[in-house]
Parts: structure tokens; sequence; C-alpha cells
């Protein structure tokens, strides 16, 4: 991404440069230091993606240990404490660690390009979200390695079962490093979602109106307002059990008067949000998908747009329907199952709108819309089966069985996890130039289908004969081993279409045979395509004026009213903003800070309790040391001076 | 290789073959657990609902798939030129879309009446006074009127009920008559349990701190089938549910030949043996639920436990005493049974004529292990309100399953179980202390085949 550019320097900038005594990597910082220290939202983008990639394989062999345990009855891969640990591990494995930070790294790589806007608004701050999300993974795949191991309490985490009243290992801390693990996260994605939010209000090119946002864009201001809503719930939830096991307060112990209806109210009012901020992102990458493979502008922008924005909103109304067989009683359970049911036709909208917009369309059938296709169909059995979850009749049947356990993987693994490969086909080519062999996608989308459907629709089955969830295992005489055989099967199919995928995407990075890209290969429509593939660290040489919906699209077929302008660049040329060491070395403090409170506590040999907080007053200490000089640090920066057709 | 090669040849053989089986295996749907085989009222119920919303929802999927389909064919690009056109760039039909939305509210109301109807239902009890919405739900009044009570309480990983009508407690095989309405109030000692019966009724959850409210009621008819009572349901208290089932079935049958038999499981995660959680559901009918409340209040009261001998007492055909019998170890007690009516002073010592043993060596052995390994600090047997913290073995040789549910009640598994029960159930309270701590007083039975015999009898025997 080097480009022949003049550096400016304000005149004393030398001087500052020499003075500091951690000195600001500069502008062409290479190697590890340039990784450590990029503030470039491409970069960050990246580098959530193959970290959330990674997870993704930790978390696929937490599935495949746990449906080997499951082939037959009694069976003895795992103990029934792993069992529980692989389950809880996976669950926040995947919602936390893969399709959540999955998102954000579109959201990173794609959002800025949409809006003809050079970076984030905050551009430290997105450094900053990022390590805190690396530190949040770490945490919580430490626990691993200590007492008790990792937490065996669910993803959900219910009260009281996480009171150390009921801890099934002395001194287990798993529990412990989840509360922490999930802290750290809640930051990394607060600020990120800060940040989105104000640069795509502030951030748009001249021209670019709310109402011809791209809607990926539109879904990534949806999702971060869901997230800075949602996640306080969770945070004060997080807060309350961690008094709980750490200084005996009684918010959950319902022995001296707490209450464990709470945790569920305030994890589900984060939770059920939660889960349409895994599912919004992949239908704004599908609402982007479909129309350029169909060579036609999205049917209804204006009421998809909308039903997002009434999904993001009803999201927050319908949280006690994970909550039907814990006894609120007829009133609150009738009214939160119609409110249910009505955020289902703001979805079905969606689905509708999708086949409008390939009516009378030119439909090409390559990866990213096989992928597209794929998440249609089966987020549509995802919303079928939410829909008779709406209704408590059958939930009261089908809560915690398997029929659950298939609802939510038809949503969050033929919804979010096929959406997000969608992008990932999609986009690649505008992050690495290069086109990835059709042959091999087709192959990947075909094992993941299969495998898919494999291994989740007998689940429905099983939950209906009677198969609870989160079972370690089952008693022989009950008809299930036939179906749990086919669905193991299936999962192997579906991983190995998962592995075969994920490094088909890294060697994309890699491989110089493969054909290049060029600037618009799939004669897409949004701003994005416009550029070269890969994109120029400042994005655009001249910033666009945007005069249509589908600005890429208009360029090339459109009237020539419609096609976009370019504002001339001033004297200072683009602004880049300079790299710095603060967002690290804060995050460094706050997981330094999490792990200090995780072992302040010891047993001194006369079986005293000692609370010892040096190492987390000592790590506190970075964190704020670190947003101190990054405040004093400033912005900095160098300006480049691009030529008119270098983008 | 060439085995896979012939292996491949035989695969369309193979493929009907695997489908054959697995359309057979499908279309059976009365499995132990099955919610699609419902045999009382709540479960119809909910049965029915699901079957709407199915039959709705694969209406929708052939539809919306259809015409996804129709159009991914109709407007497919056939060539790379085709690819290359542009169509019309129509930006959506306002008509056509609200026209949809008003399609799917309707849809939607159609699955919401009934939906508020099965919510009504499922957490109240019919009123018996409400004649028309009895005679709507196909019940009787005395169904109602007669309705028993039954307390749960989870433990983990265990059940208890208490019937408060009839002042006894029992565990983890819930006895109830099958005319009869059951209320169930739900409370639990530590974590959230989840109390489910799929083919009796949906599941309500067991808050720590709360007490919830759920209710079934059996059908009759459907249980029996084309049987009568006797083989479907046979009763309870004189041992003959044990015996058949367990000469109809063995444990790993997959069909469940006795209809009155329902099996149920803890929903909600509870902690490292939750799968193990299970229980079981006896209908019976009334003349033997009665019976067995009978039984067990007798077993129960504390005014007919055995006493001890006294030598003031003259003693009637048929009396049970205690009395020390040295045989057994110092200070230990032996249960006789008067073979006719005994005079003061005629203790089975000075008139072993007029006394016999009640019990058999072995089973007098067992009691004194039952007392001296410490199980009485966790299980009550007969009396109630003491040893609560396991299950109570009130009868216990009357129950079909050890173990919460999870293993067949007889020697062998229950020999297994005094050996270890780690081993079968990780996690539970009645661990033996391996690799900790030798001197738990269950440590050594592993390696004492006598000693758990003798248990054996003692407990099976209590019948």
């Amino acid at each position: 991404m080097a480009t022949e550019s003049i550096k400016y320097l304000a005149p004393d900038a030398d001087n500052k440069a020499k003075t500091q005594v951690f000195p600001r990597p500069g502008q062409h910082t290479t190697g590890l230091v340039d990784w450590l220290t990029t503030i470039d939202h491409k970069k960050i983008g990246l580098m959530y993606g193959l970290t959330a990639l990674f997870f993704l394989i930790i978390g696929g062999i937490e599935a495949l240990l746990i449906r080997s345990q499951l082939w037959d009855h009694n069976m003895a891969v795992l103990t029934n404490r792993e069992y529980n640990q692989m389950f809880t591990m996976h669950g926040t494995t995947m919602v936390f660690l893969v399709i959540m930070p999955l998102s954000a790294a579109f959201f990173n790589f794609i959002m800025p390009l949409q809006i003809g806007a050079r970076d984030v608004a905050f551009p430290r701050m997105n450094a900053l979200s990022l390590w805190c999300f690396v530190g949040g993974g770490i945490i919580l795949n430490l626990s691993w390695f200590f007492t008790g191991g990792s937490p065996a309490i669910g993803w959900f985490g219910y009260a009281p079962l996480t009171d150390t009243r009921f801890a099934e290992v002395i001194g287990d801390m798993g529990p412990d490093f989840w509360i922490f693990s999930l802290q750290i996260l809640g930051v990394a994605s607060l600020l990120a979602s800060f940040n989105f939010i104000t640069t795509i209000i502030n951030m748009r090119a001249p021209g670019m109106t709310m109402m011809r946002l791209p809607v990926f864009t539109w879904m990534t201001l949806i999702v971060s307002f869901l997230i800075i809503l949602a996640f306080p719930a969770i945070t004060i939830a997080l807060v309350e059990l961690m008094f709980d096991r750490t200084y005996g307060t009684n918010f959950y112990d319902f022995l001296e008067g707490g209450k464990p209806h709470l945790w569920q109210h305030l994890f589900w009012i984060f939770g059920h949000p939660e889960v349409y901020i895994l599912i919004l992102p992949a239908m704004g990458i599908v609402s982007e998908v479909i129309p350029v493979f169909s060579r036609k502008p999205l049917f209804g922008y204006g009421l998809i747009v909308f039903s997002g924005a009434i999904i993001g909103f009803m999201g927050f109304a319908v949280w006690s329907h994970h909550m039907f067989t814990t006894g609120m009683g007829v009133v609150a359970t009738s009214a939160f199952a119609m409110l249910t049911m009505l955020i289902a036709i703001p979805t079905g909208v969606k689905i509708f709108n999708w086949i409008g917009t390939m009516w009378g369309g030119r439909i090409r059938f390559d990866t990213p819309m096989l992928f597209a296709l794929g998440f249609i169909t089966m987020f549509m059995i995802g919303g079928f089966t939410g829909i008779m979850h709406s209704s408590v009749p059958i939930d009261a049947q089908h809560q915690d069985s398997y029929f659950v356990v298939a609802h939510f993987h038809y949503v969050l693994i033929g919804g979010a996890l096929f959406g997000l490969f969608c992008g990932f086909y999609f986009w690649l080519p505008k992050l690495t130039g290069r086109m990835m062999s059709e042959k091999v996608g087709k192959f990947v989308f075909t094992l993941m289908f299969l495998g898919f459907n494999l291994t989740f629709f007998p689940m429905h089955y099983l939950g209906m004969i009677g198969q609870p969830r989160r079972t370690h295992t089952y008693n022989e005489g009950h008809g299930f081993e036939t179906w749990n055989q086919i669905a193991t099967v299936g999962a192997f199919i579906l991983g190995v279409g998962i592995a075969i995928g994920v490094l088909q995407f890294i060697n994309s990075f890699f491989n110089k045979k493969l054909k290049p890209a060029g600037k618009n290969p799939w004669d897409a429509r949004t701003l994005e395509w416009t550029l070269s593939s890969p994109v120029k660290e400042y994005n655009f040489a001249r910033t666009p004026i945007i005069k249509a919906r589908d600005q890429a699209w208009e360029n090339n077929y459109g009237p020539k009213e419609n096609h976009s302008e370019k504002e001339p660049l001033d004297d200072h040329g683009v602004h880049m903003p300079d790299r710095s060491w603060w967002p690290l070395i804060t995050a460094l403090g706050l997981l330094g800070l999490a792990i200090g409170m995780l072992f302040h506590r010891t047993i001194d040999p006369s079986g005293e309790l000692v609370r010892d907080y040096t190492y987390p007053i000592i790590a506190g200490a970075v964190a704020i040391l670190g947003m101190i000089m990054w405040a004093l640090e400033g912005p900095g920066g160098y300006h480049l001076f691009p030529k008119e057709d270098e983008e | 290789m060439i085995s896979i090669v012939r292996k491949f040849i035989h695969l369309p053989r193979f493929i009907i073959g695997a489908l054959l089986l697995l359309a057979g295996s499908c279309s059976r749907i009365d499995h132990k657990q099955s919610a699609l085989d419902p045999k009382g009222l709540v479960a119809q119920n909910q049965y029915d609902i699901f079957m709407l919303s199915v039959w709705i929802t694969i209406f929708l999927f052939c539809a919306v798939g259809g015409c996804l389909l129709y159009v991914l064919w109709r407007y497919r690009a056939k060539t790379a030129e085709e690819a290359k056109e542009v169509p019309s760039q129509s930006h959506g039909n306002s008509m056509v879309e609200t026209g949809l939305i008003i399609v799917s509210a309707i849809i939607l109301v159609i699955l919401a009446v009934p939906t508020l109807q099965g919510i009504v239902l499922l957490n109240r009890v019919p009123d018996a006074n409400d004649a028309e919405s009895l005679e709507k739900l196909g019940l009787d009044r005395s169904q109602i009127d007669g309705a028993i009570t039954v307390n749960v309480t989870g433990k983990r990983f265990f059940w208890v009920f208490e019937y408060p009508q009839y002042g006894i407690v029992t565990a983890n095989e819930l006895v109830f008559p099958a005319s009869k309405a059951v209320r169930i109030n739900l409370r639990t000692e530590d974590v959230i349990h989840s109390f489910w019966v799929p083919k009796l009724a949906g599941k309500m959850d067991l808050m720590p701190g709360q007490e919830n409210f759920m209710w079934f009621i059996a059908d009759q008819q459907k249980i029996m089938g084309e049987s009568d009572a006797a083989t479907s349901m046979p009763a309870v208290h004189d041992g003959s549910m044990r015996a058949k089932v367990f000469a109809k079935q063995k444990f790993t049958d997959e069909f469940e030949p006795v209809g009155g038999l329902f099996y149920g499981q803890c929903a909600e995660f509870c902690g490292n043996s939750h799968a193990y959680m299970s229980f079981r559901a006896l209908a019976q009918t009334d003349e033997d639920f009665d019976s067995w409340v009978k039984r067990f209040q007798n077993a129960q009261n504390p005014n007919l436990q055995t006493k001890s001998y006294d030598p003031q007492s003259s003693y009637p055909k048929g009396s049970l005493v205690s009395f020390a019998d040295p045989k057994l170890g110092s200070g230990a007690n032996r249960e006789f049974r008067s073979i006719r009516p005994t005079s003061p002073g005629q203790s089975p010592q000075l008139n072993p004529g007029a006394w016999e043993k009640a019990h058999s060596d072995d089973y007098e052995q067992g009691k004194q292990l039952f007392a001296s390994l410490q199980c009485v600090q966790c299980h009550a047997v007969n009396r109630t309100g003491l040893g609560a913290k396991g299950p109570n073995l009130t009868l216990y040789g009357l129950r079909t399953s050890l173990a919460a549910g999870w293993m067949r009640n007889d020697e062998e598994s229950l020999s297994k179980w005094l050996k270890n029960s780690n081993e079968i159930k990780f996690g539970n309270l009645m661990w033996n202390g391996e690799g900790v701590d030798d001197r738990h007083p269950l440590r050594n039975l592993e390696n004492d085949d006598e000693k758990v015999n003798q248990l054996i009898a003692y407990l099976l025997g209590q019948s």
C-alpha cells in the first residue's frame, strides 16, 4: 500500500518525536510493530476477522467433541463435567468470539468504504476495541489451565448455579474467568459501536444522505445502537455476579433474599437483542449480495431499512420469551408471546423483499450468491421454528430440548455464519486484490449446506421425542441413537467444509497465482467497488460527491447526472493519523487488571483469606496511564498527496 | 481398496436400505419421552397447537420457497451474455409489500388465538363449577374435584415427591391416579431444575425462592388402548407394576409396553449430573392408588413403627417387635413376628415357639449396615422427616428404577450402585471418597460382596 507521497511535517514535529519517552512509530513502520500499532480500519478489520476465524476453529473443535460424545448412549469421550465445560465454551466462544467479531470485521473494513470515509471517527479507539477483544478471548481460554478448568455453567450462566455455594469443584475459578472475559469483550463491543455510530452519522461523503446509505451500513448503524443499549444490562448483571462471587453479596442468592429471576431478566434483556446483533449484519451482507447477482436494485429499500430498525427496536421487548417456563404468570407470558409473534412480520418482510429483488433480474450463481440463497432458505426454517416457540404451549414442550438447539443453529449457522461466509466470498477480493476459486467455493458451499442440514435437521425430531439439551449423555431405549449419529456425521462434514473455506480465505492472501480482481469483479453496486483492490491506505484519493444510492452501478450504467464527482484535494492533501502504542498498552492494562482481580485472593497457611490488590492496582494504573498518554499524544498525523487516479 | 470399490457398487442398495430404515424409525413417534405421543389433556393441547403451527409453516415454506425456486429458475442468466444484460431497475412495489405484511399478520392471528387459550389451560386447572368449559375439554367434574396435589422438590440430582393430602413422601417415582387431575407445586432446594413429562405436559421450571405451578391429567382411554387396566396400569402397591415392567421389558427396549409408565427428565441445566436427573410417573387406577397411599401412610406412620419388645405387654398374633439378637452383633435388634397370641414376659428368647424371624438374616444385617455405614444420615426409610438429604427409600422394593430413573432397580444395578455410585453418576452425593479419603464409610464396600448383598436384601425387602 506504499504510495508516492510528500510527507508533510509541522515545523516542530521532528523535535517532538525526539523528546517523547515512548516514540510514536512513524509512517513507514513495517513488520510486527506495524500490526501492533496500526490504526488503519482495514488492518484492524483484517485482524478482527483472522482472530475470529481462529476462534471459529477452536469453537468448532469443541462442537465436534460434543457431537462425538453424543454418538451413542453412555459414551465416554468426555466426562460429564468436561462436556458441560465444552458446551459452555462452545456457546460463549461462538457468540462473543466468532460471530460478533466477524461482523465487527466487516463493519470495520467495509463500512467506511461504503460511506466514502477515509477511516472511522476514532481510529485509535478502534485499535483499543480490537485489543480488548483479543484480551477477552485470551482470558476466556486461559480458564482451561486453572482451578476447576473452564466454566461449566452454560453460556447463559443461570443463577444460582454460578454461585460459589453450588460450585462442583472446590475453589472453581471458571465462572470468574467467564465474568471478566465477558466484561472486557463488552468494552470492546461498546467502543467499536460508539465509533461506528459517530462515523456513520458524521463522516459520510457529501451527497451520501441517510437514505442513500448501503443497507449493510444501515445494519451496522442499527447493530451498533443495539450493542450500546443491550450491553449495559449484561455489564450490570456481571458486576453483580462478580460481587456475589468475590465479596459475598446476595444479588442472586435466594437464601439471603436475592432473586435468580433477576439474572434471567438482565441476561435476556441483553441476550435477545444480542440475537439480532448476531443476525442483522448477515442480513445486511445478504441485502448487498442479492442485488449484485441479480443486477437489480434492492426491492423496497426503505422497507428493508425500516424493518431492520423495527426488529432492533422490538428486540428489546421480547426478552422474556426465553423465560416462558419460569413461571411468570399468565399475563406476562401472553404479552411476550404476542410481541414475539409480531417480530416475525418485519423479518418476513425482508425475505419477501429479497425474493422481490431477484424477480425480473439476471441471476448469476456465483459462490457469494449461493451462500446468500442458503442464508434465505436456512434462515426461513429457523424463523419458522422461532414462530413456533413464540406460542407458549408449544414452547412448554420445546424449551430446553434439542428442538431449540436445532432452531437457533438454523438461525446462527444457517443464518449468521452463512451470511458471513457470503460476505467473505463477496468482499475478500476487495481485501486481497485476488479472486478465489469458484470451484473450491462451490465445493465449500455444498459441504457446508449438506453437513449443516444433516446435523441440525434431525435435531428437530430428537427434541420432539424428548432429548433434553445440555445433557452429556442419554439413556438407552429412547430411540435417540440413530439421529444423533446422523447429526454427528453431518457435524464432521460441516467442520470439513468450514475448514476448507477458512484455508481458502487465508490462501487468497498469499497465493500470487490467483486471478487479480480489479476494481469491480462482480459488477457490484456500492461505493467500495469504485476503489482499487486492494484498497489504498487512504481509501479515497479524492472524496467522492455522491449522486445516487448505488453509486458504483450508477457510474457504469446510470444517466450522466447520477455519476459521482470528486472533491478537489486542498493544500493539506489527505491527512493521515499517526500510529500509536497507547491503545495496545491500555488494553494490556485492562487485561492485567482482569487477571490481577482473578488471582487477588489467596488462602494463607492459617486458612485466612488474604486479599492482595497490588497487581490489579498496578495494571489499572497502566490502563489509566495509557489513556492519559493517549490524550496527551494527540492525533498527530502526516499528509499524502495521491494522484487523482490512484484509488 | 477393492472391497471399498465393491461396497460402492452396492451403494444404491445401501442407500435404499438406509432410507427405509430411517423412514421406519421416523414413523415411530411413541418413544418413551416423546412429545408427539400425548397421553394427557395438557400435552394433547400442546401437541395440537404444535401441529397447527407445523402445517402453517409447511404451507408458508412451500409458498415462499416455491416462489423463490420459480424466481431462480425463471430469471437465471442462461448465457454469459445474458449475465451482462441490464434488466429494468425497479425499486419496489408498495402494494405488494403492504399486501404481504397484512397476509403475514393474518396468519399469525390464526396461531395467536389457540396460543392464548393454551396459556390459560396450562396455568390453571379448569374451574369445577364451570360446566361449559369442562364439557368443551371433555372432562368430568369428579376429575377436578378429586384432584390430588403433589409438592415436587428438585435437588441435585433427584426428585422429592410429597403428597400433602396424604402426609407421605417418596422420591423419583411419582404415583398418581390416572382419572384425576394432578396439581404440581414446584420448589427447589438448590439450583433451577425443570419438571418435564413430555407425554403428560410441557415443562415448568423449579425456581429457587419461588413456588411454581403446573398441572396435568392423564387420559385413561389413551393409556389403556385396547387392553384392560390390569395390563396397562398394573398396581404399584403389590409389586405387580415392578414385576410387569421387569418381565415384559428389557431396560434397553425402545418402546414401552406398559402404558401407565411415563418417563420424565430435568430439563434445565443443573450441574455435573444434570443428564442423570430423570424420573418416572406411574399412572394407577383409583383403587390401586388408594391402596398405595394406604401402604405408604402405614409405612411412614410413626405410631405404626416396630417397637422394642415390652415384657409387660401381651401381643396378638401377627405383631412385630424388635428384640435384641446378639447373633447380629452387640446391641443389634432383630424384628420378630408373633405366630400366636403371647402373654406378658414371653419374649422371643423365652418362648421361641411363639415368634418367628420377620426377615432373613441378610435383611437384618443389611439394616444394621444401613445404620452403621451412615446411610440413615441422608436416606429416610419409612419414617419421614429424617435423612432428607438423599431420596426417601420408603417401600423402595416397589420402585422400578434406581438412581433417579437412570437404571433398572434390580440386584445387579443396585450392587453396582452401592459399590461405586460415582462411576455411574459422577457428582452424586453418595460418593465413596475414592482417591481422597479411605476412611469413608462406603470406601470398602467395593470389595465386600457380602455386605453389599446384605444391603440389597434390606433395601429390596422394603416392599
